[in-house]
């Protein structure tokens, strides 16, 4: 591509000298007339077009075009433009033309006004006032009530409402307190409907504004005396709010742990109280202790252990765990004092923070258990703190450890390795969750050596590009439905049109035909071809297929020119639906249906036009459609569009 | 790390990113199935894992790049990175820590004081962007330092950079320009 001039001279290679002036022409020429495209729709005067124009063209020369869709970029400049020029659109208005997210065009708009060095003045929600007052309808009092609106925010941006907000949220509200002052009865809904936030949003700066003390006045008061005392952000004080919440916590907190530590000291008490009555269980105790950290883990862990409630009261818990203790240590404990240790190393594990594992049966246990609950939990607790104490110790070795294996605690380490048992489990888990992949892997593997095999192996990874089968299908319904799964392949074609159409010309045509009666709109005349490709780029996006799959078997206005709009055209047209019969989705394959319609859809043709006119016109603002029928010209294009084939 | 100025402002560390390299290629499925804390992620060709002791997950490829999030500190990040490596070693793959790097540090900063956004982005032009229609904070990015400073009109700054010290160093560099702007509290 050349980056010269171009009027650059024609060099030895005449033939790509000339190319490249082209392509750069072209490029430019699209640009203009997707600008001219977009900036009409929203009702942008001349001189703000070519402004965009400009900035497409340094854009352009700067290759920042590249990796970038067309349709974001010329939104971008055109957005530009208005931020300059200081129009009253939104991002929120070219993202819903263009139907692409408006954080991604926020991005693409950033980058460029960053490159080209434009600093758009920030947003001033003044500026959409009277834009949403006439969209709110106030018939002559509009005017006052923009100004209403405009002081109202004015008073916000003193009262620090409006940093960091949506300006179009703000605006609703400025609105919906004006239009109440003025006696309009404006809902929140029909606010929302026009400022497009939600009514969360709404609501909060409603509230945000009655906590001002400007709300504390009367309608009259407000239009003569401005307020001299300003108030914070309302995140700044919801913020002092929270450091106070905190500060009350400690205060709490604080005071919990006094309580504590009498506790804990009672504890101490008994513990060396019973220390003094059984000096030699110490060292099982420590045994014990140490083999219940490690064994806790792996019962945690084990994917076969089912989860209990395991109940916060003390007792309960002691007992529970205790419960399930013993199940293991059964065979390594001595019976009767020592099974009073196991409890007590579970009554330390309260103070310790490994997770209580889970209780396992043992009824019987808890009767013997029963006696001396405190006694021994006190003892093992301090074993216990020891237990944790190595961790600490392990943790600061690692610290200062230079290599890999020096001061990594291995057996902490180990305790993320499952030991052989569980690797079965959960081998056994994840193959049958991730079955449907597997199935996939295998397949793709018998592929590619059943490839080899015939020497037609490629090595890049192949898409899963179906073969284009012509469909053979019985019924109307299911050559739709077949169709339907297709991968759209041409553009220029409205396939919404002509599933419509598949669906009410019905058994008439016989199934070979359908697929080519996909055809038949290119075969149209000029006029129409503008029509469908104007219907291009939406018709790409796969929605397409599920809405207009949706709407299949209704009595549609037959040409719906984008997914979005069938959206709301389905909504629309559903009142409009002739009596003709319309069968649900599901009953595709209902050959009797679409006959009725056939006799019936010649005589309301027309009418049909008419509504669908009146529809788009709605809209947009667009050149009149043509129905389907028409486009058709009857069934003279059958003929034709056998001939044809696109597929 | 403080800033070294008449206010001591607590620059709090949320998140730090580390990545190193294991030099080896590592099998994940055999870690899905062997480790405690893996989540497995075909369909992007990783796994997860998460450790306890220092809070950390961990993204492993199986081209043995490993890609560490969540520590609070850098120190952390190594060593919860060392951890990885050992277990990855224990599970029978010849690990070996290499080109261990910390990616991006993020950090939390509140001010005493709100601010005024329009006034600081006005003020700073070309630098500062604030487009209250995307996000409610005015984007502050310093090329030098390669830092970026989110500022919010209550005050709290998010602050990314590359290691800790810039971070710390974009505080000071940005203190006066906030000061300038700021709106003198009422209540």
């Amino acid at each position: 591509m050349l980056s010269g001039p171009v009027k650059a001279p024609v060099l030895g290679t005449g033939f790509h000298t000339s190319l490249g002036k082209e392509s750069r022409a072209q490029t430019l020429q699209n640009g203009k007339r997707q600008i001219h495209n977009l900036g009409s729709q929203l009702q942008l005067n001349q001189h703000c077009l070519d402004t965009a124009f400009n900035f497409f063209k340094m854009v352009v020369s700067k290759h920042l075009t590249r990796g970038r869709k067309m349709a974001h970029v010329i939104a971008a400049c055109l957005y530009l433009v208005c931020r300059t020029e200081g129009t009253p659109h939104m991002l929120l208005d070219l993202s819903d033309l263009l139907q692409v997210n408006v954080y991604i065009l926020g991005k693409t708009f950033l980058l460029l006004a960053r490159e080209l060095c434009i600093n758009s003045p920030a947003i001033d929600p003044c500026l959409y006032i009277p834009r949403f007052a006439h969209m709110l309808e106030f018939g002559e009092k509009t005017h006052e009530v923009s100004m209403t609106a405009l002081r109202l925010l004015q008073r916000m941006k003193r009262d620090w409402m409006h940093t960091g907000r949506r300006p179009s949220g703000l605006c609703g509200a400025a609105l919906l307190v004006a239009a109440r002052m003025h006696e309009f009865r404006r809902t929140v809904k029909d606010v929302i409907g026009v400022v497009k936030v939600c009514e969360a949003t709404l609501r909060k700066r409603l509230t945000e504004f009655e906590d001002t003390p400007t709300s504390q006045l009367t309608i009259d008061e407000f239009m003569r005396v401005d307020l001299e005392q300003e108030c914070d952000p309302p995140s700044f004080t919801a913020g002092q709010r929270k450091v106070k919440m905190q500060a009350l916590e400690q205060e709490l907190a604080k005071k919990l742990d006094e309580v504590q530590g009498e506790i804990s000291l009672y504890r101490d008490e008994i513990e060396t109280e019973l220390e003094n009555s059984r000096p030699k269980l110490r060292g099982i105790y420590a045994a014990y202790a140490k083999e219940i950290d490690p064994l806790d883990e792996v019962l945690s862990q084990a994917s076969c252990a089912s989860p209990r409630e395991v109940d916060p009261e003390e007792d309960e818990e002691l007992e529970a765990v205790a419960q399930h203790l013993n199940q293991d240590f059964l065979c390594q404990v001595i019976q009767g004092e020592k099974q009073g240790d196991e409890r007590g190393g579970e009554g330390g594990t309260e103070e310790a923070p490994p997770p209580p594992p889970p209780p396992r049966g043992g009824p019987s246990l808890a009767s013997i258990l029963g006696p001396l609950p405190s006694a021994a939990s006190l003892g093992l607790s301090e074993s216990i703190q020891e237990c944790i104490a190595e961790d600490k110790d392990s943790d600061g070795k690692s610290e200062s450890g230079e290599l890999d294996l020096d001061g990594i605690d291995d057996k902490e380490i180990e305790r993320y390795i499952l030991n052989d048992k569980e690797v079965r489990v959960k081998t056994d888990l994840w193959m049958k969750q991730n079955e449907e992949y597997l199935r996939e892997q295998k397949e793709k593997e018998e592929r590619i050596a059943k490839e080899k095999e015939q020497g037609t192996y490629k090595e890049k990874p192949k898409k899963t590009s179906k073969k284009r089968e012509p469909i053979r299908a019985s019924t109307a319904g299911e050559a739709i439905e077949k169709m339907l799964e297709q991968k759209k392949i041409s553009s220029k074609i409205n396939y919404d049109v002509l599933r419509d159409l598949n669906s009410k010309v019905g058994s008439g045509n016989s199934s070979p035909a359908r697929p080519t009666s996909t055809e038949e709109p290119p075969s149209g005349p000029p006029g129409r071809k503008r029509l469908t490709r104007r219907k291009k780029q939406p018709n790409k996006t796969n929605m397409g297929l599920a809405t207009t799959a949706s709407i299949m078997g209704k009595r549609l206005r037959p040409l719906i020119s984008s997914a979005p709009k069938k959206k709301r055209a389905a909504s629309q047209v559903t009142p409009n639906l002739t009596p003709a019969a319309t069968p649900a989705l599901p009953t595709l394959s209902s050959p009797p249906t679409p006959t009725p319609p056939g006799p019936t859809m010649v005589e309301s043709g027309p009418v049909a036009y008419d509504e669908a006119a009146e529809e788009e016109e709605e809209e947009e603002v667009e050149e009149p459609c043509v129905s389907a029928w028409q486009l058709l010209g009857g069934n003279e294009y059958g003929c034709e569009a056998e001939e044809e084939e696109v597929f | 790390m403080e800033p070294s100025d008449d206010v001591a402002l607590d620059i709090i560390i949320t998140n730090v990113v580390a990545v190193f390299r294991t030099r080896c290629h590592l099998n994940l499925r055999t870690i899905a199935l062997e480790g405690v804390n893996v989540i497995y992620k075909p369909e992007y060709g990783k796994v997860l894992m998460k450790l306890r002791k220092p809070r950390i997950t961990a993204s492993i490829w199986s081209s043995g790049k490993i890609i560490c999030t969540g520590a609070t500190s850098e120190d952390e990040a190594k060593q919860g990175a060392r951890r990885l490596a050992r277990t990855l070693q224990k599970l029978g793959f010849k690990v070996r820590f290499s080109e261990f790097k910390v990616v991006n540090v993020l950090a939390v900063c509140s001010m005493p004081f709100a601010i005024r956004l329009i006034d600081f982005t006005k003020n700073n032009r070309p630098i500062a962007s604030y487009e209250p229609e995307l996000h409610p904070a005015a984007t502050y990015r310093i090329k030098t330092l390669k830092a970026t400073v989110q500022v919010f009109s209550t005050g709290s700054l998010t602050i990314t950079g590359p290691n800790v010290q810039t971070v710390a160093t974009a505080v000071e560099h940005i203190y006066p320009m906030l000061s300038e702007c700021q709106k003198p509290l009422r209540k």
